[in-house]
């Protein structure tokens, strides 16, 4: 077990690599030019010339990469060339309304899209499991800005329940913290929820016509035994490794959640990164949301063993 | 008062192309204390006789109809409550399947346990203990260990011991036993079949043996069912049921059973074998359900189902011409 924790965790690291290639690459060939974004409208060619040189643009490529790679290994990101700050300190500042919509949203979607999926399989073609099913649907192919503008519609300004956007700091209290992120995360959390009730469903119908659901019937268990303990336990890993998988969906929604709702996180940083050509703070966010991201379905390897003991490593 | 007494079982399930009668019109009573086969080859009924009683049939698309008294009260008119009491408690049930009716992600000890914790209120703690109790009474070397093991580290043999000590950890008084041996190697079957034998003497539950398997029958049962196309074709006690056969199916199937010591060579070489399928139980039959199969069918059985009549005392058989006397006439 120890050795696999380990194997896997150094399994990371060409990963990793590969990741930060790939995303400095891409902003190497991307079009538009930092140097002329700072300059501005009014520079001469020699300005932009000077900004660049000061900003180590005109070194090679593969020079430069190093450098950046170097300076990750040593917990420097670089520099954001719009507001002169270090990279890591953005996302210092950025990160806590992310991880929290993503937290939350992950709470909120696994307690609800898996009792779904539960019970939609129980109720195999009743009017529950098409209910479910047809929201499962609409969850894929709502996109996440139209369900968030027809939430902050319908609960904020109509209703007035919950705040249109914004965010509150944790610190700040935990009702007020959350009550500006309800709708974020259920916006955020559609399409999350259609993919883990709809494999949730699919593992459960499978498990539940298994000769030991039968056993668990013939000795007396109830059903609420029979669908928790003798079944789930038994769908866990699909269901667990689709949770996993999406999470990526998550850090892909968050981005435009947090445009919707003007949340301050790494999401709106990304776009802002993006707009003004901050490349330092591009390659630092994808990076890091690469690593939550193997990282998490790291996690998500070793809980196999908590569910199905016939898995060891 | 017998024990078990099933009046007039049907059980019948809708599919898209009609109504498959798997169970239809079946009787029989099981005392206290009894061993009571069922016979019948692949797709008569047996099996779904026995869930049936237990109520394991998913309704829909199933449905049971006609009345299991046990102990005088209707099963099928209890709640799903009170039918929970019974199951494991007082009937209990053991599968063909050892391989896959343990659940693979729970220990063997909560699987004992958990029917202990179900129906005598026991704590975790208490129930793993009897756990390990059940395990010696059923012969598992070990049971400290075992009862903290999972089901895929045991045997096919073991499992289906720790399936015995599920099944008898409330002490039922009826114990459902469907093809409990027909996945074991031959020398597990006997050893499980032994220990049926004795746990039966010790716990003194009655047993409803489900089987295709004639030896086994004439190893342990006292009584005999045999069933054809989800119908009880003869019932008697085991030694007349083996000696003198009334119904040409159950002498079809007692011929295409081989014999110990039988030749080689010459005549008796082939196995009798029953020509034909089982019909489709989804078209009613208006004549005997053999009669298609039947060397003996005349237009009579064609045309009208016989009626079980006691061809001897204790000996019932469904046959137009099966004599008091013995076989009909070959």
């Amino acid at each position: 077990m120890f050795a696999y924790v380990v194997r896997r965790v150094l399994a990371t690291i060409p990963v990793m690599a590969l990741v930060a290639l790939f995303v400095f690459s891409l902003l190497y060939i991307a079009p538009g030019d930092p140097a002329a974004v700072i300059a501005g409208d009014q520079a001469t060619p020699q300005d932009v010339e000077r900004i660049r040189a000061s900003l180590g643009l005109d070194r090679p490529y593969l020079v430069r990469f190093g450098a950046w790679v170097w300076g990750i290994l040593n917990g420097d990101m670089g520099t954001s060339i719009f507001t002169n700050l270090p990279v890591t300190t953005m996302i210092a500042q950025r990160i806590e309304p992310t991880l929290s919509l993503m937290v939350l949203t992950l709470i909120l979607a696994v307690s609800i899209a898996v009792p779904m999926g539960v019970l939609a399989a129980w109720k195999q073609g009743t009017l529950i499991d098409r209910a479910v099913m047809g929201f499962a649907v609409l969850g894929f192919s709502v996109p996440v800005f139209v369900v968030g503008y027809l939430l902050a519609y319908v609960f904020a300004l109509e209703l007035d329940w919950l705040p249109v956007q914004g965010y509150t700091a944790f610190s700040n209290g935990f009702f007020p913290w959350l009550e500006n992120l309800i709708l974020p995360s259920v916006a955020l959390g559609g399409v999350y929820i259609a993919l883990i009730a709809r494999i949730t469903r699919a593992t459960m119908l499978e498990v539940l016509q298994q000769d030991y659901i039968r056993t668990a019937r013939a000795k007396g268990a109830g059903q609420s035994s029979i669908l928790f303990l003798h079944a789930l336990k038994n769908a866990a890993v699909p269901i667990v490794t689709v949770i996993g998988i999406g999470i990526a969906l998550l850090i892909g929604g968050a981005v435009v959640t947090e445009s919707v709702f003007a949340i301050p996180g790494l999401g709106r940083l990304t776009v802002d990164a993006i707009l003004r050509r901050d490349y330092p703070v591009i390659q630092g966010v994808v990076l890091l949301f690469s690593f939550v991201y193997v990282l998490v379905n790291l996690l998500i390897d070793l809980a196999y063993t908590l569910f199905d003991p016939r898995i060891r490593y | 008062m017998a024990l078990l007494e099933v009046e007039n079982l049907q059980t019948h399930f809708r599919t898209p192309d009609g109504v498959n009668r798997a169970v239809d019109g079946v009787s029989f009573h099981v005392n206290a204390g009894e061993t009571v086969a069922i016979v019948g080859e692949s797709g008569c009924g047996k099996s779904v006789t026995s869930m049936s009683i237990l109520r394991l049939i998913p309704e829909p698309p199933g449905k049971i109809a006609g009345a299991i008294r046990f102990e005088g009260r209707d099963l099928l008119k209890l709640s799903d409550r009170e039918m929970r009491d019974i199951r494991g408690n007082e009937i209990s049930m053991i599968f063909q399947e050892p391989m896959t009716s343990l659940n693979p992600v729970l220990t063997v000890g909560r699987q004992i346990g958990e029917t202990l914790r179900l129906h005598q209120g026991l704590s975790r703690q208490q129930a793993e203990e009897k756990a390990v109790e059940m395990l010696t009474l059923v012969g598992i070397p070990e049971p400290r260990r075992r009862v903290r093991e999972y089901p895929h580290q045991l045997s096919g043999g073991m499992r289906q011991r720790v399936m015995i000590a599920i099944a008898l950890a409330c002490n039922p008084k009826l114990l459902i036993a469907d093809e409990p041996t027909t996945a074991l190697d031959v020398t597990i079957q006997a050893q499980i079949l032994e220990l049926m034998r004795d746990l039966k003497h010790r716990v003194g539950a009655a047993i409803v043996l489900i089987t295709h398997d004639l030896g086994v029958v004439a190893e342990v049962a006292e009584r005999v069912i045999v069933m054809y196309a989800g119908k009880k074709v003869e019932e008697a006690a085991v030694g007349p049921l083996f000696n003198n056969p009334k119904h040409p199916y159950t002498q079809g199937l007692l011929g295409s059973m081989p014999k110990l010591g039988s030749s080689l060579h010459g005549d008796e070489t082939r196995l009798a074998e029953i020509p034909g399928l089982v019909p489709s139980l989804k078209a009613k039959i208006p004549g005997c359900v053999f009669a298609s199969r039947c060397p003996h069918a005349t237009d009579l059985c064609r045309q009208v189902a016989p009626a079980l009549e006691e061809k001897a005392p204790g000996h019932v058989a469904a046959c137009h011409y099966a004599t008091k006397e013995g076989a009909i006439a070959a």
